[in-house]
């Protein structure tokens, strides 16, 4: 079988803890050997990954496909197409498609579209309530059979408690893990910004900080006799990082996520572009303490997970007033340098700490690690990604790979990028070659 | 009950069973002993019941009883009488024993501490006698001779009915046993009398704190059947379940058969169902029971609770036989 190698690059496997200039070599859709001097041995191809980082392939756990239901916005094809042009290997699909990702038929009709069109691996995060309403739970069990790798009904919280403790029992029961989307929803009602004088000043809906703290403690005190693997998805605010820090010192199997956006973004930006509707997350943008706490919440290892929360809207539903346009902003192309411009020039982290949050733990939140993705081991599947962490580079529109152009991050000069990925031994992206 | 006791009940059961023979009670040969000649037992159901008020009724007319059935007692419940009162007047006609079904836990006791109260008072109007009760089944919290039927068809298939020492069998009761009560007396009566037991079903059916009673627990049915002796199979009660707005909407579901703790029929049944392809992996010698109503298709396959491993007619059998002795014990001769 033809054989694929990667040379002369700095290994890095954050499941050893591991950091060792080595090649790598791929037979077929597995890792065969990885060591020195493999470079001499016959190959197909070849690629040069010197003063390069070979990490493994990153993993998105937080993404929106948009497909089925708003193929204008973004579609397997496209949005794995642009995740793989940002080094990802693996992409977690979030449920809140039309239809809604709500039962086993539609786990394994993602499944099938990704097995025909995408350019990486693609796993589904089913809804927990029917038809994502918060009413009822959905067919929980059927939907881990068919492959769900967790649960969600992100874009929503699951907002009834009554629901939740039902939802943590089943979902541990699934072995699976459930990812919350933490917002109160009464509290929120026509909030389209962080409620804060800015809110008042542009007269703008306010979304405050605690719609979001409320929720994770309500949350992990109904976890306490439970002991469900729960995620809190893309954090806003500061005051979340203390619960969060509270519950894992306590014991409990309690994660949470970072986006790039809140990470460099605050709210001031709404009123100095004046409206610009490309500010509009959900969450929201909160302030600069809330950026230093989770930058402390991420030095200290209470957030352990990167994930971009990509969400790909098209021109028409962002092109509107503020209170009307959509929530939400793209993210594969770009994530990896934001991270390193957020965490790595700012030294709150490392390169290394950096790919073990987007490799091997959200491997392991989201179950891929028993499929040995987010490491790299001889033996196992040949997802890498190669990373030159000193490109220098401008986000522009040509760099845009997706349906979407959703970023107010155009024209930003960053550093760091993916400059190769291999999915299952398949070269996805090569910009050596 | 202590396990002395449970031995005391099984076997006076054991002894009825015996003079009945293992072929169904033939009704028309009347009596079969005197035990409870004299008697008058009432049957005060609050809650609708066909199998056990029948059994019951039978067990007692064999041994010489005569049968009061009270069975539509909603109506002067639904005039405003309490349950002690309606207790109480039935009592105070000069019956020995009430049978009484209730859908409140707790019930039967205090119905029974009630009579014993005015049993002991004096003065006019009020029982001269005392009045025994017996529990046929209050809410989810307990059903005593169903519990003790089962033990009694468990000890039968694995000849245990000398000592009904159960030790070394492993039994698992799969289903609703958040809302049964045959779950709670079965799994109290199984576990004193030395019997493994496992509790299988979701977690919203299962709850972790039914371990108090003595069982295990467990959500991976597959996973368990290789190592079960017995499956006591339970229905869902629909009737006992909180409904969610949305699932009495829901298509194609009736409201009847929607709850709050299932996603759907289909995904219980997937998971939970006794198929025939689940039945085969129980122990080679393994026994099938149900406590009925069964809803053939949903928690059990026909061809399973048809099948040879299935004991589900003889658990009624021996319900007669177990009912006996409980009368027999409480107001016999």
């Amino acid at each position: 079988m033809a054989r694929t190698l990667i040379t002369g690059g700095k290994v890095i496997d954050p499941a050893t803890n591991t950091v060792v200039d080595a090649d790598i070599a791929i037979i077929g859709d597995l890792i065969a050997e990885i060591g020195p001097k493999l470079s001499k041995l016959p190959a197909e191809k070849v690629i040069d990954a010197g003063g390069c980082l070979v990490t493994p392939g990153l993993i998105d756990p937080h993404v929106h496909l948009r497909e089925p239901g708003n193929e204008r916005a973004e579609t397997i094809a496209s949005g794995t197409a642009a995740a793989a042009a940002g080094g990802f290997t693996s992409v977690c699909c979030m449920p809140n498609t039309t239809p809604a990702l709500d039962t086993d038929t539609m786990v394994h009709f993602v499944l099938a579209r990704a097995e025909q069109t995408a350019s990486c691996r693609v796993f589904p995060v089913a809804a927990v309530s029917k038809g994502r309403h918060g009413q009822e739970l959905a067919e929980l069990f059927l939907m881990a059979k068919a492959g769900a790798v967790g649960f969600t009904d992100d874009g929503d919280c699951i907002a009834s408690a009554g629901l939740m403790a039902r939802a943590l029992a089943a979902v541990k029961a699934t072995g699976k893990v459930l990812m919350q989307h933490c917002q109160e929803p009464t509290m929120t009602r026509g909030g389209v910004m962080h409620a804060g004088e800015i809110s008042a000043r542009l007269d703008l809906g306010g979304w405050p900080r605690a719609a979001e703290e409320l929720i994770i403690e309500r949350d992990v005190r109904l976890n306490r006799s439970v002991g469900c693997a729960y995620h809190a998805q893309h954090i806003s605010s500061g005051g979340s990082i203390d619960i969060i820090r509270q519950a894992r010192k306590a014991g409990m199997p309690v994660t949470g996520e970072a986006t790039p956006h809140h990470l460099l973004l605050t709210c001031d930006l709404i009123e100095t572009s004046r409206y610009d509707t490309r500010y509009k997350m959900n969450p929201p943008l909160r302030e600069a303490s809330d950026i230093a706490a989770l930058k402390e919440g991420i030095a200290d290892g209470t957030i352990t997970v990167l994930g971009t929360d990509h969400a790909p809207h098209t021109h028409e539903s962002k092109d509107v007033p503020f209170d009307s346009a959509s929530f939400g902003i793209i993210g594969f192309e770009t994530a990896l340098a934001l991270y390193a411009k957020a965490l790595v020039d700012d030294n709150v982290i490392g390169w290394s700490r950096m790919i073990d949050m987007m490799t091997w733990q959200p491997a392991k939140l989201c179950g891929l690690d028993r499929k040995g993705l987010g490491r790299l081991g001889v033996g196992g599947p040949a997802d890498i990604t190669i990373i030159d962490p000193t490109e220098k580079w401008t986000i522009t529109e040509e760099c845009l790979v997706g349906q979407s152009r959703n970023t107010p991050f155009m024209g930003t000069a960053v550093q760091g990028r993916a400059v190769g990925v291999v999915v299952g031994g398949k070269v996805k992206l090569n910009r050596r070659g | 009950m202590s396990r002395v006791d449970l031995v005391n009940v099984l076997s006076l059961a054991r002894t009825f069973r015996d003079r009945i023979g293992n072929a169904p009670a033939n009704l028309a040969d009347g009596p079969i002993g005197d035990e409870l000649r004299g008697r008058v037992v009432g049957n005060l159901f609050f809650e609708d019941s066909t199998r056990t008020r029948v059994s019951f009724s039978v067990a007692a007319k064999r041994l010489g009883a005569e049968v009061i059935d009270l069975t539509s007692v909603g109506s002067s419940t639904s005039k405003g009488e309490t349950v002690i009162d309606t207790a109480a007047n039935v009592a105070s006609m000069g019956v020995d024993a009430l049978v009484i079904r209730h859908r409140s836990s707790g019930s039967a006791h205090m119905i029974a501490k009630a009579l014993d109260n005015l049993a002991g008072s004096q003065g006019g109007g009020v029982l001269h006698k005392p009045c025994s009760v017996i529990n046929a089944g209050d809410g989810r919290h307990e059903h005593p001779t169903q519990g003790l039927l089962d033990i009694f068809t468990v000890a039968d298939a694995f000849k245990r009915l000398k000592d009904f020492d159960l030790t070394g069998i492993t039994l698992g009761i799969v289903g609703d046993i958040g809302s049964s009560r045959v779950a709670r007396s079965g799994i109290a009566g199984f576990a004193a009398l030395g019997a493994r037991v496992i509790c299988i079903g979701p977690p919203s059916l299962v709850p972790a704190a039914i371990r108090t009673l003595g069982c295990e627990t467990c959500h991976d049915f597959d996973a368990v059947l290789p190592q079960l002796d017995v499956i006591n199979v339970l229905r869902i009660q629909f009737e006992r379940h909180e409904v969610t707005a949305g699932a009495a909407k829901a298509e194609n579901q009736p409201a009847a058969k929607s709850s709050a703790a299932i996603a759907s029929i289909r995904e219980y049944t997937e998971f939970f169902g006794l198929t025939e392809k689940r039945a085969a992996l129980l122990k080679p010698a393994a026994i099938v029971m149900h406590p009925g109503p069964i809803n053939r298709g949903v928690e059990i396959a026909s061809s399973v609770a048809d099948g040879k491993r299935s004991l589900i007619l003889r658990q009624v059998h021996h319900g007669v036989a177990v009912r006996m002795a409980a009368m027999a014990l409480c107001i016999g001769n």
